[in-house]
């Protein structure tokens, strides 16, 4: 393909090498960004400058944050003996939007994948059994994703976790099989979230 | 007609329109319920038209590994819009294949995220001109023959199907690791005990499945003209090569994970999963010998249509609705006696029958389209 000059290029580029965008996507991306007015572009600009300022990890979970701890770690009415691991952020925010939990979180980052050479010394494994002796967890609740990787991992967590008698749970099928916890609804969720098993 | 009786009903595909689907620029179709015969030169879009009519019950083209190879030449989409009836229930079906991107799906004006959304929307009988490799080819043919039967006969088939495609990919990636780093295999059961469950649910399928198939297949074989006694049955590499009927269905689980733990250290040095319902076969016997070598190329043909009208059978049997039919191009591999015995045995259902050449005298014909360059011929 042919390229553009300098800097158009360069943005075209950049899009390029985001997640699920392609080269025909990111040039009408950037197009479509040339030929914003001046404050619309800037809006975006600071916007991503800010958050990459701003916005930490959770020292202690691992979810997004704009201090040190992210609002459920820092909310002292939530219960602190139950925790609900999660891969991602996003999954929290689903949870969140049943309503059913009053619990805190840990956010793996990711989960067992082989293919992309990720193991449990690539996810936030470590540092959950840390937290666990350290502020006074009985219970573990498991909500990777139900697709095979999402499995792998609850079932390598159960087996680290079990022997250290805690109570460990899945949240219940009913979930769509191979789905994401982000796109399953709120009324599904929220059962598989209540009538979790026991692993 | 044998095996088949039990329809309650069908489903038919009512309506058809293309935009740029291969070498069809527009089309619109309306289809009967019974015979259609697509009848036209090589290369006129024929095999195209049935492609299009089958492409709501796989999502993804019958002929190619690649989508985009079915948008016309210098398009950016191809559009597939028909209206599915089953019984009293009418549904629209409309896919955009893209050349470049993603390709976009809607049923009934919804979207379409996840091919499985799909199921039960359509499902088809495919009759095609490379069949006798069902016989003669490699296993995974055979394979792939029951697998496309029960992922039409239930979604958690097909969803098992789906899964341990990527638990093996996953097993394997872990395998390769596992044979540099040995700190790597803390993570091997996990994937284990995914294979066996999906590895036992689909080995469960294939086995009741061929167990309902094998009637009806010796019927259709003998109907077909044929004198020899043909025999199916399953063979599980991964269990020394044993031979499991839908007896065996019960233990599988415990059978898998005994195999797994024995190959443990010959997986690892091959780096590659030995174990699982991917390596099986299917042992085709005429006159107990083995039919890929001992049957004669006719008896082939027979052997493969007695599959395919088996697997129709059933589908119909289980479901209580008669699957379409597409016949691309058969007849004419056929000689007289074997085509004209297949015509009798034809089910009742909306078939598509795409042919080159006449077809026997007795096809009841109900609608005659007659293809040139990508349009049907108006004469
Ligand atoms: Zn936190």
């Amino acid at each position: 393909m042919a390229s553009y000059e300098g800097s158009v290029q360069r943005l075209i580029d950049e899009f390029g090498r985001l997640p699920g965008i392609g080269p025909k996507s990111a040039q009408r991306i950037a197009f479509h960004l040339l030929k914003l007015p001046k404050e619309d572009a800037h809006r975006l600009a600071d916007v991503i400058v800010e958050v990459k300022a701003k916005v930490v990890w959770c020292k202690r979970c691992f979810n997004i944050a704009e201090s040190d701890l992210c609002s459920y770690c820092a909310d002292e009415r939530r219960e602190a003996h139950l925790v609900c691991v999660v891969e991602e952020p996003k999954d929290i925010v689903a949870i969140e939007r049943t309503a059913e939990y009053r619990g805190k979180y840990h956010v793996l980052q990711g989960a067992i994948s082989p293919i992309e050479g990720i193991g449990p010394e690539q996810l936030r494994v470590r540092e959950l059994i840390t937290r666990i002796s350290g502020e006074g967890i009985t219970e573990v609740i498991i909500a990777t994703n139900p697709n095979i990787e999402g499995e792998a991992t609850a079932m390598y967590l159960a087996n680290l976790l079990k022997p250290a008698g805690l109570v460990v749970s899945r949240i219940a099928s009913g979930l769509p099989v191979g789905g994401d916890l982000e796109y399953a609804d709120e009324v599904t969720l929220g059962r598989a979230m209540s009538g979790r098993r026991e692993l | 007609m044998i095996g088949g009786g039990r329809a309650q009903t069908q489903q038919h595909v009512a309506t058809l329109s293309l935009t740029d689907f291969r070498c069809i620029h527009n089309l619109d179709l309306v289809l009967g319920t019974g015979i259609t015969v697509v009848i036209g030169n090589n290369g006129q879009g024929k095999t195209s038209l049935l492609e299009a009519i089958g492409w709501p019950a796989r999502a993804t083209s019958l002929r190619s590994v690649n989508d985009a190879a079915v948008v016309r030449a210098g398009c950016d989409q191809a559009v597939i819009r028909s209206e599915i009836v089953d019984a009293d229930r009418r549904q629209s079906f409309e896919a955009e294949v893209r050349a470049v991107g993603r390709n976009r799906m809607q049923v009934n004006r919804q979207p379409v995220q996840r091919i499985r959304d799909l199921h039960g929307l359509l499902r088809i009988t495919v009759f095609a001109p490379d069949d006798l490799q069902l016989i003669k080819g490699s296993p995974s043919g055979r394979r792939v023959y029951l697998d496309e039967i029960l992922g039409g006969l239930a979604p958690r088939y097909a969803a098992a199907l789906h899964d341990y495609d990527r638990i093996l990919k996953q097993r394997n990636a872990l395998l390769k690791q596992i044979s540099r780093d040995r700190s790597a295999a803390s993570t091997l059961p996990m994937f284990d005990e995914q294979l066996v469950s999906a590895g036992s649910e689909i080995i469960r399928g294939r086995l009741r499945l061929l167990d309902r198939l094998s009637d009806p297949m010796i019927n259709f074989y003998r109907a077909m003209g044929e004198g020899g006694e043909i025999l199916a049955t399953y063979r599980a590499e991964w269990d020394d090569d044993a031979m499991l009927g839908s007896g065996d269905a019960e233990n599988i689980e415990d059978r898998l994970r005994t195999a797994i733990e024995r190959r443990r250290q010959h997986e690892i040095d091959r780096q590659v999963g030995l174990v699982g319902p991917h390596r099986d076969d299917i042992v085709l016997r005429l006159n107990q010998m083995d039919a890929r070598t001992q049957a004669s190329q006719g008896e082939q043909r027979s052997f493969a249509l007695a599959l395919r009208l088996a697997g129709h059978a059933v589908m119909t049997d289980i479901l209580g609705s008669a699957p379409v039919l597409l016949l691309d191009d058969v007849f004419s591999e056929l000689d007289t006696r074997r085509a004209a015995a297949l015509v009798c045995q034809l089910p009742v259902g909306q078939t598509i029958i795409s042919t080159a050449t006449r077809l026997p005298e007795d096809v009841e014909v109900e609608q005659l389209l007659e293809m040139e360059s990508g349009a049907v011929v108006v004469r």
